[in-house]
């Protein structure tokens, strides 16, 4: 049984007050003597929540570990995801039992494509994964191994999901092994493909590439550099107002400490106000142009350039008529920013 | 089958006090205007304490729980509010909350996140809230770079519809518009808003039977309608119907002025 509707509960299970192998428990209610004022579809399914979580506290309170618990909490997370002591509760029982974690994994799979926006169903993830690690380290890494999988299909329903990518960054960090680390660049080049302005693939690719802790020498920094400059320049070429290109060049050139005019050329391109025609164009590798259907000259561009003079000596004047020209034509929105650049840039 | 023998009082691992639900309870509490009489303040701050983990960061439970940069602004808030840092290690708070800034200049929710507009709000409050605390190993300043880099990412944002989205290349939403409004307003930057266009981004977000929803023809919910509310607060629109005055909010706490002056009153002048 999946998420619990009205219908569900008219025609199938019993409550847990009904149920013959529940009668040696006595419920607790959560608070004496509320009356509640609800419509007949809102009262069955606030029943059945009292109901579950009424013998919940009765077994906190004893104190029990069963199987009986795990069905408990499970009907209590689907009529509540984020009924995070039920969670706790169920998690400290499938550890007492010395329960099939894989299993678990498997039951919390169905969950979590539903309940994708709830943290608890993500926690719960990270400690079932911790706990196996635990248990074996080696034989944990298949376990995380088929928890990519598992991600990649909840991102293939929900490319953006916040805790989705969340929890693929943590178990990559805590397994921290070659063999997972290896797969991720290609997989967020094949997201890319598919939606080059997926902020959370770029995201995850600076994290794969600049975020992971390596030892001193084992990569050779210039070469990866290289190799990242090179990547986004053609993303950009091939979609130029995109932000989340322009934001990860600018990252990656603060993060090793280059200067922005070490792609001045390539930046101009996109600053230009007009596109030559194409007998004009030279074709230049290192610096793959706009496309013929690209909106030019490209906001972000024209910031970078600013960006560029003004760090470089005397090119003051030529970064005020950027600010100038994006305050009063190209980025108007954000108009009292552009004027505040300029002012800032006299003083 | 049992497991460890419970206490003998009702206290239970499974029924502990939860930091947010804390951080929110004495936010209700002031809006409703309780007298604060039974606040059990070494209580709260025994919670805070006890959820507070080496790396610097906070769990919602002191027995475990999620633990990012929502918790941290929670402790700090409840910090603040009771006007007793004793509770937390500042400096490794200052340090983890560091540790989440990104490449984009927000804060993910955690170490290595992509950036968020919620949890840079909780970053950028937390630093905030923090300043009258010094200690000798951190500052809880932001440096200037740093302050112009997230400055711009959070305007970045304001799309050209007017309302902010909550990460690069996404829809605007209206919670977002409080989440990068506030943390502009913070950081000294809210002239730099486009105040028009906010408000008639959010003036379409109202549903046609009441309330405020995330986004246009969306319908409404308590937690988008307040969001709106409190950006506009924060953001008054020039020119606007007399509909628009809102009372003054505390950024920081969240809060109007007013309710944080009965904080000031009630829970911080006497003690």
């Amino acid at each position: 049984m999946s998420h619990i509707t009205v219908d569900d509960l008219a025609d199938a299970a019993l409550l847990y007050c009904e149920k013959p192998e529940w009668q040696d428990v006595t419920p607790v209610p959560q608070y004496d003597g509320i009356l509640f004022n609800l419509s007949v579809d809102v009262l069955i399914v606030v029943l059945a929540d009292k109901d579950a979580t009424d013998y919940f506290r009765a077994v906190v309170k004893s104190d029990e570990i069963s199987e009986r618990v795990l069905q408990l909490t499970e009907d209590i997370i689907r009529l509540n995801p984020a009924h995070y002591s039920a969670w706790q509760f169920r998690y400290r029982t499938l550890i007492a039992l010395k329960s099939n974690l894989d299993a678990e994994l498997a039951l919390m799979d169905v969950l979590a494509i539903q309940f994708l926006k709830t943290y608890q169903v993500w926690h719960h993830r990270r400690l079932i994964l911790t706990a196996l690690h635990g248990a074996s380290p080696s034989e944990s890494l298949d376990a995380a191994a088929k928890e990519l999988h598992f991600i990649t299909r909840a991102l293939d329903t929900d490319t953006k999901n916040y805790h989705t990518w969340s929890y693929r960054q943590w178990l990559l960090a805590f397994f921290d092994d070659e063999a997972l680390w290896e797969g991720e660049l290609p997989y967020v080049e094949k997201l890319l493909d598919v939606d080059v302005r997926n902020n959370s693939a770029w995201h995850h690719r600076y994290y794969v590439v600049w975020g992971r802790v390596r030892a001193n020498g084992e990569v050779d920094q210039e070469e990866v550099l290289k190799g990242e400059i090179a990547y986004t320049k053609d993303q950009i070429a091939g979609a130029p107002n995109n932000p989340s290109a322009w934001n990860y060049l600018r990252g990656v050139l603060e993060h090793t400490k280059q200067p922005f005019s070490s792609v001045q050329t390539f930046v101009e391109l996109y600053a230009a106000p007009a596109r030559k025609t194409a007998e004009d164009v030279v074709v230049d590798l290192d610096n793959p142009g706009p496309g013929p259907d690209a909106h030019l000259p490209c906001v972000a561009a024209l910031e970078f350039l600013a960006d560029i003079y003004e760090a470089a000596g005397g090119e003051q004047k030529k970064a005020v008529e950027i600010w100038k020209s994006l305050a009063n034509e190209h980025d108007n929105m954000r108009k009292k920013f552009w004027e505040f650049r300029i002012k800032d840039a006299s003083t | 089958m049992k497991g460890a023998e419970s206490g003998k009082d009702d206290y239970s691992e499974y029924d502990t006090p939860h930091l947010i639900m804390t951080y929110t309870a004495l936010l209700s509490l002031a809006i409703l205007r309780d007298d604060f009489e039974r606040l059990n303040k070494p209580g709260i701050l025994k919670l805070v304490r006890s959820c507070q983990r080496a790396d610097g960061s906070f769990t919602s439970l002191p027995n475990g729980g999620d633990s990012d940069l929502r918790q941290v602004y929670c402790a700090f808030a409840i910090s603040s509010i009771l006007d007793d840092w004793s509770g937390i290690d500042v400096g490794s708070a200052v340090k983890y909350i560091q540790r989440c800034s990104n490449y984009e200049g927000g804060y993910g929710q955690s170490p290595g996140g992509e950036a968020l507009g919620g949890t840079t709000y909780c970053a950028l409050a937390s630093l905030y809230l923090a300043l009258s605390q010094s200690t000798s190993s951190v500052s809880p300043h932001l440096s200037p770079e740093e302050r112009t880099r997230t400055i711009r990412w959070l305007l970045q944002n304001q799309t050209p519809v007017g309302g902010f989205s909550g990460r690069t290349n996404k829809v605007p939403d209206a919670c977002y518009c409080f989440w990068a409004g506030a943390s502009l307003h913070i950081l000294g930057a809210s002239e730099y808003v486009n105040v028009t266009a906010l408000a008639s981004f959010l003036s379409k977000c109202q549903f046609k039977f009441g309330g405020i929803a995330k986004a246009p023809e969306d319908t409404p919910d308590p937690y988008h309608t307040y969001m709106a509310v409190a950006a506009l607060a924060l953001y008054p629109p020039e020119g606007a119907d007399k509909s628009y005055n809102l009372p003054k909010l505390n950024a920081l706490w969240n809060t109007t002025e007013d309710t944080a002056e009965w904080i000031r009153s009630h829970i911080q002048r006497r003690s």
